[in-house]
Formats: C-alpha cells, structure tokens, sequence
C-alpha cells in the first residue's frame, strides 16, 4: 500500500505529533454522534413507540411477492384507498437491469390482500407468479420481543467474554462501550432511511455484536499487552491491520449492493446493517476505543 | 514445504466435506423415485423409493419431462397388459401391468446440499392451539395427527416438527417442499373429526368420550403373526382399544343384527367396521364373530402390513398400526388450531435469487483474493489465505451437508459474511508474526491466537441466542456463522499458521 513507500520513521513523527495533541478532540467526534444517536432515537421511540420500523414479519401481516416486472404505480393508486398502510419495495438487478419483483406490505390479512391485488392486475395470483408470507400480529409481536432479547443477551455475553479476555475495567469497557456505539449507528441510519427491519435484520445487529469486537481486541491486547515500540507505534500497527480486516469484511458485503442485488429482502438486509456497522466499527474503533486506552496506558504509565 | 500434522488435518477435513457435498451428482442422469404406491405392480417387483431411473424401455429419461413423454407414449388399457422395462441404479426391473406404474419421481439434486423454502420454493406454516398452550407432548401427539392427515392426502416431501421459542412457547411447524396444496390451510389446522361406522351407523367417535384409551405398546399392541404370501410377505398388528360403555353398548347393538361370514382368514362379521377421517375412509376393519351382540369395551383392532421382505412388511404394519392409533388417540383434537404464520413461496424467484447468490459468493471472492494481493504483494501469501477463506466456506458447507441442514438466504448470508472476516485471522497471524520482531516466533503467534480465540468466543456468545428467539427461525443464520467460525479456528487457522511459519523460517 501506499504508506509503505514513505520512510517509517518519518511517518509515525508525523502521527505521533498529531495523534498526541489531538485524541481527546478525535474522541469528542464518536462521542458527539452517539449523543445525538441516542437523542434521534428518544425522539424515534417518543413518535413511533418503537425504536425501528417493523416489517410485516415482526408486526404481523402479509408480504406478496410477485414476480417480473409490475407497475407500481397503477397498484400503488388503487391499492392505498383501501389499505392505508400498504408499502412497496422493488426488486432489481443491477447486473442486468431487469426488475425481478415487487413486494407489496400491509398488516391486513392474505384474503383481504390478495382479491384486490388480482382485480387489479387482472389475472390470478398463484405460486408460479408470486409468494405469500403471512405472520400473525401476536406471534410477530412474541418474535420481536424475543429477538430484542436475544439482542440484549448477545450484548451481555459478548460483554462477560470481554471482561474474561482483559480483566481490567477500563479497556474491557471501552470495547464494550464501542460495540454499544456500533450498533447504535446502524440502528439511526436505518431509521433514518425509513427501512423496515424483519427478523433477519435483527439479526444482523446480533452478527454486529460479535464480529465488530475482533478489531477492539486486536487493539487493547497490541497497547496494553505488547511492549514492542512506542504505544502510538503499536496503535497505528493495530490500526494498519484491524482497518485492513474491515476491509475485508466490507468487501463481502458491499458487493450485494453493486453487483449482484437481486437478492432476497432478508440477506439484502443483513448485508446493509452490516455494512454500515463496519463503517461505524471503523469509527468507534480508532477513534473512541484508540483513544480511551491511548488515555488509560498514559494513565497507568504504559508506554 | 513439509506436510505438518495440521495441514494433513486440513486435507483430510477438505476430503470429508467434499463427499459430503457430493458435487459430483451434478453429472448424473436420470430421475429420482420419489414415491412408489404400495402393492402396485411396481412396489412388488421391487422398484422403492431413491432409486434413479435411468431409462425407460431403452429410451433414455434425464428429465421429469421425459419421463412423462415415455409414460404418455405407452398404451395403457384396462383389459390388457404391457411390459415396461425400467432401468435404475439398482438393476432392471420389468413390470407387467395394465395401467400406468404408481410411482412418482424428481429431479435428481445437483448435490448434497439443500436450500431453503425462501430459496427452493415451498410452503411453511407455524400452527398453535387457539387460546391454549400446549405442553411438549401435546404438541408431539399433534405433529403424529398432522404429519398422518398430510400423508393421506398424498402431500409428499413433508415435514411436521415442533419449535418452542426463548419463552417456552411449543408450536408445530409444517414444511412442504415444491408445490404447495390449495387446501393447506384446511389440512393443518382443520380440527379433524373421527368416525367409527358399521354400514351407516355410527359406532363410536375419536376422542375420550367413546374411546376412553388406545394401547400403544407392550401386551396389548404389537405385530402378530408375519407369513410368506404368494408375493412378498404381509404382517399383522393388533392393539386394543378402550370404548366407554355408552359406545361399547352402541357397539353392539348395531353388531347383533349382523350375520357372519366364513373366509379363508376366519370367521367375520358380514359388515365391517369402516374408519372415517374428515369423512374419508381411511381404514376397514373385519369384526370376528365373537363380538356379535356383545357389550365389550375393549375391542381388538388388527390389520396387515406387506412388504417384499419379511423385515419390510414388519416395518410397514408397525407403521400402519401407528397411524391407526394416532387417528384413534387424537382423530378429534381436543382442541382448535390457528395458523400464526403461513408463508408460500415461489419457486420461481427462488431460481433467480439462487443464481444470484452463486454469482455473489464467487464476486465476493474473487474481490477479497484482488484486496489480499494488493496488501501482501506476494502470491504465496495471497494464495495461502484465499485457499483458507475457501477451505472455510467450503468445509461448512460440507457440515450442513452432512446434518442436512436447509440452507435459506440467512445461512447463506452468514456463510458469504463470514467469508470477509473469516480472512481476518489470517491477517492477524501475519501482521503478529512480521511485528513484534523481539520475540520469537512461537510468542508472536501465540499472541495472534489470544486476539483470534478472543474473537472466536464473541462471535459465539453473540450468535447463540439466535438458537432459541423466534421460534429458530433463524437458526440457520447463527449455525453457518458458527460452523464457519469454528472451521476457521479449528481447523483452517492452525493449518494456515502452520504454513505462515514455515514461511518465517
């Protein structure tokens, strides 16, 4: 890569004199966006009673796929009169520009939906042109329910795990802490966007939990653990390796969006909460996890 | 380079996954016996269900088409019968019959791997009891009454199971692959009426008020007696049943008036004793003589089972005098049913989505190879970490393979996430082993091991949930990521660090 030109020493100069007038400020920019995070979603939660939209899977009521290529807006039109709450989602494929489907959402049931979906395309719905997926409004609500269990347990074991690994207070809960900000930003992103998060979404912030904290042990175990070089040496190394692993992990998940997009809801939906709590872990891991331990080994007197 | 302990390890795993995916049945022709009709004229020459039909009368069948073309070409009548030569895997079996052979067939599977019904198409409908909670085996019994009332419509590829949620909710869950029946709904949630009728009378009913208890095992159920027939060999079972006396007395007082027939296999009443399901007759039973007029509460159910081997037809009455008693133990739920969830797919849309997915998983290899070389400028390294990142994803498909695991979009979403930061490691044990050039090798990746074995167990705890909230719907999410995870630390790392350090020194 490109730093590999410049002279070493030169380089980690460079960084040590920025780097130590100016952590705190970088730690002020994560702080500042989590703060106003969690104001969005007060303010999400005090409006909608929730802190994300729900898809008909954790809401309860029917999502109809139908297949090729439907006009929209001629159903849009009729179909709103009748049901309020109806949504749309088009599915495309980049690769070869065609439309492979339309998924039409609304809390009603499939025997409310469906009549008036075929009356107006005018031909019958079957298995052959479309799928039906119905849930009912308590087992949905039941799922929700649990899976922001699970989502709270996941936290909690990922946390003890932490805590086992470090056994110190300070930078196991910076890492903690770092995931905590890596779910958050997601979480407003997709609000924010007006996405409507299914089962699989949630998830996906679970996946998140686990698979953001790799580079925030890379981290504190190079600054605290290592003794080789200065500490801002070891945290720009960790740094040069855990943003390369990020990278990778984006390079998985950011093709679903560019290359191949006739893709299932569901994964598609994985892969975004994905990809943008990696851009979020990039943050929060080196500029507020970097940052904390780089203020607690200064504290302890690691060097 | 020297083949170490690990890197063997690594192979034979590889090897493993490969014969558990079987690639290879991409490249066989032929079509898949799915179903072949009991006592028809294909059952006992000994065509069953998994063999591969190769042809048909010499011609050559690759697809279900042509194995409809071949069938529609014959001239089946019912006054005469023709030779069919049909040609499997299994040896060539000739039949002789007058109507079309009662078997129904598939494609062959490329592999051994299996989507899910978002993927492949199919139906899946979560079913609970209204305004009741079922315990364990409530929900058992009812997974015996559903999967039975499924097979006597003839519904194939079913599968009924239970699933309980995070909060110990059980609910029955309904699987049907490829076509969905336009009665599913009624099927599995309809309530199920019983009846026991001689001629046009009722007799008795499902349900505790008539039948007051079945007998499943022990003394008073088991297979009787096994004979050699003229062709293959049939079994009897017999188990006994409770009526309460009001049926009982019902019983005989329609049996009194009946008179008795003398046969080859005994002496029996003139009518018999005929078995409705949702008014479909689902079994006739031969009353023996001494029940004639007789007030008895315990009557003696029997019936046969056949099969081409003595084991087979042992096998077959057990089988049928389990689906009897089913029917007998809960014909008439106790209890109404409610479909919380009903979903059916297309799979139409599944074939695209399928294509796509390939198309993505090698993209998204082909891209993380091109960033590795990039970085390390060095082929060796560049090829050592994509053949982990391949043994990685190719391994776990292989365990799904082997557990049968359906892979749907989710799985497959966390096989190809997986992919990216499944490299991860291989990073960190290179980027430790070029660091920290004051300790020795062995150090440095012992502190690449801590950073990887950390992450290991929080992807674990954090996935584990995922097992029990939502009924397990997504399950198949946290167990590919978890397999992967798990290959990656266990079996591709210590390969892979292995060879790293062959390279250091």
């Amino acid at each position: 890569m490109e730093e590999k030109k410049e002279n070493p020493e030169q380089q980690t100069r460079k960084f040590n004199f920025n780097y130590d007038k100016y952590y705190r400020i970088l730690l002020v920019i994560p702080l500042i966006i989590l703060l106003a995070s969690l104001i969005y979603l007060g303010i999400f939660y005090s409006k909608h009673g929730d802190i994300l939209y729900k898809d008909v899977s954790l809401s309860g009521g029917t999502s109809i796929t139908i297949n090729g290529e439907i006009d929209q807006g001629q159903l849009e039109g009729q179909l709103k009169a009748k049901f309020p709450d109806v949504s749309f989602t088009k599915l495309e494929d980049v690769a070869s520009r065609k439309e492979i489907a339309l998924i039409i959402e609304s809390s009603a049931s499939p025997e409310e939906l469906k009549p008036e979906i075929e009356k107006i395309l005018g031909y019958e719905l079957n298995e052959e042109n479309s799928s039906t997926e119905f849930t009912g409004a308590a087992l949905s609500q039941n799922f929700y329910r649990q899976l922001i269990i699970a989502l709270i347990i996941s936290f909690v074991l990922m946390s003890i795990v932490v805590f086992i690994l470090f056994r110190t207070f300070v930078p196991s809960g910076a890492v903690i802490f770092s995931v905590f900000a890596d779910v958050t930003l997601p979480l407003v992103i997709v609000d924010i966007l007006g996405i409507k998060i299914s089962a699989a979404g949630i998830a996906a912030f679970l996946m998140l939990i686990g698979y953001s904290v790799d580079t925030d042990i890379l981290l504190t175990s190079r600054a605290i653990k290592s003794k080789e070089g200065s500490l801002n040496m070891r945290i720009f190394g960790a740094f040069k390796t855990g943003f390369f692993m990020t990278l990778t992990a984006l390079a998985a998940v950011l093709p679903a969006f560019f290359l191949f997009t006739g893709l299932p809801d569901t994964f598609r939906q994985i892969f975004l909460i994905l990809a943008i709590g990696l851009f979020a872990d990039i943050l929060n891991t080196w500029l507020t996890n970097a940052s904390i331990i780089k203020w607690y080994c200064e504290k302890k007197g690691i060097k | 380079m020297k083949l170490g302990l690990r890197i063997w390890i690594l192979i034979v795993v590889l090897f493993l996954a490969l014969l558990s995916i079987a690639p290879w049945k991409f490249f066989d022709n032929g079509v898949l016996i799915k179903s072949v009709e009991v006592n028809s004229s294909a059952f006992e020459q000994g065509l069953r269900q998994g063999q591969i039909i190769n042809s048909i009368d010499n011609q050559k069948v690759e697809t279900i088409q042509d194995f409809s073309e071949v069938m529609g070409e014959k001239n089946f009548s019912s006054n005469q019968s023709i030779k069919t030569i049909i040609s499997t895997n299994e040896g060539e079996f000739v039949l002789f019959d007058n109507k079309v052979p009662e078997i129904t067939v598939s494609l062959l599977p490329n592999s051994n791997l299996k989507t899910g019904l978002d993927l492949s198409g199919g139906s899946m409908a979560i079913v609970k009891a209204k305004d009741k909670d079922l315990s364990r085996s409530e929900i058992n019994d009812l997974i015996d009454v559903v999967s039975n009332r499924l097979n006597e419509y003839g519904i194939e590829d079913v599968q009924v199971s239970s699933v309980s949620d995070l909060q110990g909710n059980n609910f029955m869950k309904v699987e049907i692959a490829g076509a969905t029946p336009t009665d599913l709904r009624y099927l599995i949630s309809q309530q199920g009426k019983f009846e026991a009728k001689i001629g046009n009378q009722t007799a008795f009913i499902g349900g505790e008020k008539d039948i007051t208890s079945v007998s499943r095992s022990g003394q008073e159920a088991y297979i009787e007696t096994c004979q050699q027939a003229q062709e293959g060999y049939f079994c009897n079972f017999r188990f006994t049943i409770y009526l309460s006396e009001e049926a009982a007395k019902r019983h005989a007082d329609i049996t009194k008036n009946l008179s008795v027939n003398v046969t080859q296999q005994g002496r029996y009443l003139n009518q018999t004793l005929d078995l409705y399901l949702d008014d479909k007759l689902v079994d006739s039973l031969l009353i023996g003589e001494d029940l004639k007029g007789r007030v008895t509460t315990q009557v003696s159910v029997s019936g046969p089972g056949t099969g081409a081997t003595e084991k087979e037809a042992f096998t077959n009455a057990e089988e049928n005098m389990k689906q009897l008693q089913t029917i007998l133990i809960t014909g008439s739920l106790p209890y109404q049913l409610e479909i919380v969830k009903l979903d059916t797919i297309s799979p139409n849309l599944g074939k695209e989505f399928t294509k796509n997915i390939i198309f993505l998983g090698l993209a998204v290899f082909l891209i993380i190879s091109v960033i590795l070389f990039i970085k390390y400028r060095k082929i060796k390294i560049t090829l050592a970490v994509i053949l982990t990142m391949f043994s990685e994803a190719f391994v776990t498909l292989g365990v799904a393979a082997f557990i049968s695991w359906n892979l749907d979009a989710p799985s497959i979403a966390g096989l190809i996430a997986g992919m990216g930061t499944g490299v991860n490691d291989q990073i960190v044990i290179i980027d430790e082993s070029v660091s920290n050039t004051h300790l020795n090798m062995k150090e440095r990746i012992k502190r690449a091991l801590f950073i990887i074995f950390g992450a290991f167990f929080t992807i674990i705890a954090a996935m584990l949930p995922l097992f029990w909230a939502g009924a397990g719907m997504l399950k198949g999410f946290a167990l590919t990521t978890i397999i992967g995870v798990s290959v990656g630390i266990f079996i591709t790392r210590p390969a892979f660090a292995s060879i790293i350090r062959q390279m250091g020194e």
